[in-house]
């Protein structure tokens, strides 16, 4: 049942994507966000699409992978079309259904507008795709650390972050032993309605909720022990370091994004 | 001669004031060696972690002082690097691993140290290798057994370069071949890395062949002296319930029988000899 949770989807892998620099990563995402904002006309998502063709062309992800992150948005998705497609008023009426009307720019609008979402679905998740949480997690940490000085706790949420994806996977499996041992005492955790089954999960929850706290306490005491003492002074063995192929990267993005600019002011 | 640690008249309560509870610790006496391999034995509740929580300042003593290579635990300036110098390692080798990625983990102590990060991959490399572990440094480490992730656990207390290491019941939660991996680790830094070992457990094989064996009984040592010397009481350790090694119990049945056998046998190889003799 908890077999199938991942943290993320991170598909590892050794392609230029993989190994660029996590916080160039990071950033060449939001930059490609807010450029995707800028996008006016049809034509402006050629640039987009080019660009997201090239990365998953490099990184090696199968294409199939990459819309399988659409999944979970799907029911948003339709939802943004169709309340686009029926509510846009203006533009000649292509189809009547009741009290609801298409209009051309109904239609044309709900289009931008679910391209819109696509385009930012696969380019965030085309992002924690090509790159391990932890990296991710060490990325984050050094693009906050400048913060730090006006009271952003950039070590700390890093190191959140490195013992939540540390325990996730410890605390499923102590949840399926748990499971198994009240299963074995007759316990159901698959059938009746939805309200049995969650008040089934109380038997499950209240014991890893305490082994979990005990659990935090062994660990404070085992981190102190090993001489933590928050993120002052600190080091880390693993520096990032930015390489060619980052300049490569955002020389790229900073191309596709000029291209989406100009095209504003294109005719088509 | 230098002690790496040493306790002065040792008392210890968990709460003092209006809700004083007994004291746990009981005017406690003890002086470490350099290079010795110390094993600690007692039953539940005697105070066996208390005591090893001590040895790094994670408890101050209620009376009396602990010393840390002449560093008073109560200094609070000392507190790093007396906490560098005396390592402890756990009983549960899950809650005592920070990181995802084994090397990560064990870089966690030189990395609060603030040492350079050339100078932490080469005690990576070094404390992985000292435990066996390295070509495991890239594993996340739920995919490692638990003997294994006991010495990544040690790892990262080696890679501190401590003069100590204090393990409490570092063996208790594996199974047998978990137990005799640990276990030939810990005693192989003491011989080859010539690291003071402090082995708290309920296993009396595994303590055999230490340089010297403390009981603790209720907050109090009981006895103290090589393993010959201590093993041979079998009647004192019985009344404290505890056991002694097999073979000890064995020679000592054979002597109540009228058996002429000497009492401080403790390996089943010294019984083959005396009885081939
Ligand atoms: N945090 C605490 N607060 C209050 N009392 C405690 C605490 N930890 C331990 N004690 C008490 O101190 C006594 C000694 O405990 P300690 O854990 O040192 O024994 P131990 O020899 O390590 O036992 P075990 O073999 O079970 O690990 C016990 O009576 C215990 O109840
Ligand atoms: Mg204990």
């Amino acid at each position: 049942m908890f077999r199938n949770i991942t943290i993320g989807q991170y598909v590892p892998g050794d392609s230029a994507i993989h190994k660029l620099d996590p916080r160039v990563k990071i950033i060449i995402t939001f930059i490609f966000i807010i450029a995707i904002f800028f996008i006016n006309k049809f034509s402006g998502y050629i640039f987009a699409m080019l660009y997201l063709w090239l990365v998953i062309r490099i990184s090696k992800i199968p294409f199939s992978y990459v819309l399988k992150g659409l999944r979970p948005v799907i029911v948003i998705l339709l939802l943004t079309v169709s309340l686009n497609m029926f509510f846009t008023p203006g533009g000649t009426v292509l189809y009547t259904l009741g009290p609801l009307k298409i209009t051309s720019a109904g239609l044309k609008f709900a289009v931008f507008m679910g391209l819109r979402l696509i385009f930012l679905i696969i380019g965030t998740s085309l992002l924690t795709l090509t790159t391990s949480p932890i990296s991710l997690t060490d990325g984050i940490e050094h693009i906050l650390k400048p913060f730090s000085k006006i009271g952003v706790p950039a070590h700390e949420l890093a190191m959140m972050m490195t013992i939540a994806l540390r325990f996730i996977p410890t605390l499923i499996e102590e949840a399926e032993k748990i499971m198994k041992a009240q299963m074995a005492r007759g316990a159901d955790f698959e059938s009746g309605n939805i309200v049995n089954r969650a008040r089934g999960l109380v038997p499950l929850l209240v014991p890893l909720f305490i082994s979990a706290f005990r659990r935090a306490d062994e660990l404070a005491i085992a981190m102190e022990s090993r001489c933590y003492r928050g993120g002052h002074n600190r080091t880390r063995m693993k520096k990032l370091e930015v390489h060619t192929r980052d300049y490569a990267a955002l020389f790229i993005t900073g191309v596709i994004v000029v291209l989406i600019v100009w095209n504003r002011s294109w005719a088509w | 001669m230098a002690f790496i640690i040493r306790a002065q008249n040792v008392s210890f309560c968990y709460s003092e004031g209006e809700s004083k509870s007994p004291p746990v610790l009981k005017d406690i006496n003890l002086q470490f060696e350099k290079g010795e391999f110390i094993g600690i034995i007692g039953h539940n509740g005697s105070g066996k972690s208390t005591l090893a929580k001590h040895f790094n300042a994670l408890l101050l003593p209620t009376k009396g002082n602990v010393y840390v290579k002449d560093m008073d635990t109560k200094d609070a300036k000392h507190l790093w690097d007396i906490r560098q110098t005396a390592g402890l390692v756990f009983q549960n080798p899950d809650n005592q691993i920070v990181a995802a990625i084994v090397e990560e983990d064990v870089a966690f102590g030189p990395e609060n140290l603030g040492i350079p990060p050339e100078e932490i991959r080469k005690r990576v490399e070094y404390a992985l290798k000292a435990v066996g572990m390295w070509e495991y440094k890239d594993f996340p480490p739920h995919m490692l057994s638990g003997g294994q992730k006991q010495r990544v656990a040690i790892a990262g207390i080696i890679a501190m370069k401590p003069e100590c290491i204090v393990l409490d019941e570092p063996t208790a939660m594996l199974d047998p071949i978990g137990r005799r991996e640990v276990i030939s680790t810990i005693k192989k830094l003491n011989k080859e890395e010539g690291i003071t070992v402090i082995l708290i457990t309920h296993f009396m094989e595994e303590v055999v062949d230490a340089d010297r064996v403390i009981v603790m009984d209720d907050g109090k040592v009981v006895l103290d002296g090589t393993p010959k010397e201590v093993f041979k009481e079998v009647e004192v350790l019985k009344k404290i319930g505890l056991d002694v090694p097999q073979v000890t119990e064995l020679a000592h049945q054979l002597r109540k029988e009228g058996i002429d056998i000497p009492s401080d046998i403790l390996t089943i190889e010294e019984m083959v000899e005396f009885i081939c003799r």
